[in-house]
């Protein structure tokens, strides 16, 4: 089933008086579930497309749909509560809040998405979450004192805690060696299958392509291929 | 969850050290402010205090008291007018205490009035600053110009000219002692300008203006102090602008997951003010504790109108700097 759909997107930038085209009318589809992976050179379009798709710019012309909400059309405060609630968020440097703990990381995360859970079962929740990306015993620790593969589980766990619909990762273990980016996706690709959660996701290591189940190539702002694997 | 509160908790050195800066501007403000309205209490208390009117002098005296001589046919006609009026004059001079020691005074003495003490001939009423130096009511004090001697009857608080004591004599006396009849000046209190022939009318402040020591003195403090105030107002906006510029990113990833806007600002809002807050009224209490335990021969003099002046100005830089 479509969850996602991404229909002649175009965007352009303004460069002074030259106008650039970033991305020239993509389309694409994310089926419920699927791990899909944007691969492309880069300047390629594909972390604007991501951007994109996850509410956080505007596109310049077409249409992104979810479930049946016309992301171009929403205000600035629907797409928020959008983002909040339905989508989940993993970043290059994982970007965790420096001033808080793993435990609140993940507590602030069902802050936002306004959780309907109890304190107490907020409580237990996040514990089950660090117990499954295995950081249950590094709960009161700060981001300082967290190696790269931990920060990265945490961020993990903190954009699934909400239980959203889709999963932006922006490029999740390009700041990991291979063993740790092995790691990582191992984990990525089976809690989202696990709950059900489609991933979008950029990334231009290819050995992570083992855990797609489709990959989208993106070259000069057009789609240049999409298999499935 | 209280972002602000917990950024503040893990970050306590660098919160630390941006309220210790806070605090040290405003207190290095508040200490010259009340020196400056200690000084000004010090060099004209006795003007200073009285309520808000028209001080009269003659108009060829070009705005200097001192030259102003009010004839005896004037004065009764603005006292004639003007119910409320009083007619004085004041000089600088020299009081011989009971061991022969000499205490510099301001004498003034006055026509009867309910805002200047009422002194008999052969009588002083001087300010409680003399009582610090041994003088006691019923002590006789002579002047070397005076034949006389004048007994204290009493004193007042507060009461200090060109930072000399005001000591109030007769009208009989200061004729004797100065050889003149006319009064320099006269006060209508809580009254509007008007025109009297050969008088020239200054209300409250300007009358104070044209006192030279007051205008040089309160003209190089207040410079001093709204140079303080302009230094700490970019100070703070560049620290608290700084310290936000360096949370940008954070602030981009918080409003990426789905942080509302209002929060940040309230974050943002809440550690300045506490900053501020926390540091002003330290700086205030610090102020106010020097007020209490300076020397009585210092003069300092920091009223609760200026501290909230000042705390209201510091935190509209914060506005500004936040904005």
């Amino acid at each position: 089933m479509t969850l996602f759909t991404i229909d002649k997107v175009r965007k352009t930038f303004k460069n002074g008086e030259v106008e650039e085209e970033i991305l020239k009318g993509i389309n694409l589809s994310l089926k419920e579930g699927e791990i899909t992976a944007l691969v492309g050179a880069s300047g390629s379009g594909k972390s604007t497309l991501l951007t994109i798709a996850a509410g956080l710019q505007s596109a310049t012309d077409g249409q992104v749909l979810f479930e049946d909400q016309n992301l171009t059309t929403m205000n600035t405060e629907q797409i928020r509560k959008l983002r909040a609630s339905k989508f989940g968020f993993v970043f290059q440097f994982s970007h965790l809040v420096p001033f808080l703990t793993v435990e609140e990381q993940l507590l602030l995360m069902l802050d936002i998405a306004e959780s309907p859970l109890k304190k107490h079962e907020q409580q237990s929740e996040v514990h089950r979450l660090l117990q499954l990306v295995g950081m249950a015993h590094r709960k009161a620790a700060y981001p300082a004192v967290l190696s790269g593969g931990e920060k990265q589980r945490v961020a993990i766990a903190r954009a699934i805690i909400h239980q959203p619909k889709v999963l932006f990762a922006d490029e999740p273990t390009a700041s990991l060696d291979s063993q740790r980016s092995q790691e990582i996706m191992q984990l990525l690709s089976e809690l989202t299958t696990t709950l059900n959660i489609t991933t979008l996701m950029v990334t231009h290591d290819e050995e992570m392509l083992a855990y797609a189940d489709r990959m989208i190539k993106i070259s000069d702002g057009a789609v240049l291929s999409n298999t499935l694997y | 969850m209280n972002l602000a509160w917990k950024e503040m908790k893990k970050n306590k050195v660098r919160f630390l050290i941006l309220g210790s800066i806070i605090f040290l501007v405003s207190f290095l403000t508040f200490m010259i402010s009340g020196l400056a309205n200690g000084l000004s209490q010090d060099n004209a208390a006795f003007i200073k205090d009285l309520p808000q009117g028209q001080f009269y002098m003659a108009e060829d005296a070009d705005g200097t008291f001192n030259l102003s001589r009010i004839d005896s046919d004037l004065q009764q006609e603005v006292i004639r007018k003007e119910k409320e009026a009083v007619a004085f004059s004041m000089q600088m001079g020299f009081l011989n205490d009971q061991d022969d020691k000499q205490q510099s005074v301001a004498f003034v003495t006055s026509t009867a009035s309910t805002l200047f003490s009422t002194v008999y001939q052969g009588e002083v009423i001087l300010d409680s600053s003399l009582q610090d130096k041994g003088i006691q009511v019923g002590d006789i004090l002579t002047n070397n110009q005076y034949n006389g001697k004048f007994i204290v009857k009493g004193f007042v608080a507060q009461k200090k000219y060109s930072h000399a004591p005001v000591a109030y004599i007769s009208e009989e006396a200061y004729e004797e002692m100065y050889r003149v009849k006319d009064k320099q000046l006269i006060y209508v209190p809580n009254s509007e300008p008007q025109n009297f022939k050969g008088l020239q009318a200054y209300s409250n402040k300007e009358f104070l203006n044209t006192i030279p020591s007051y205008n040089a003195e309160q003209l190089s403090l207040n410079m001093i102090i709204w140079f303080l105030v302009v230094i700490s107002g970019l100070l703070f906006a560049i620290f608290f602008y700084m310290m936000n510029v360096q949370k940008i990113g954070l602030y981009g990833i918080l409003k990426a997951i789905g942080v509302k806007t209002s929060k940040l600002f309230n974050m943002i809002w809440t550690q300045m003010v506490i900053i501020t807050v926390v540091s002003l009224v330290l700086s205030i209490s610090l102020s106010q504790l020097v007020n209490l335990v300076s020397p009585k021969e210092m003069p300092f003099s920091l009223t609760i109108s200026t501290c909230v002046f000042s705390d209201w100005l510091y935190r509209s830089y914060v506005v500004r700097a936040t904005d």
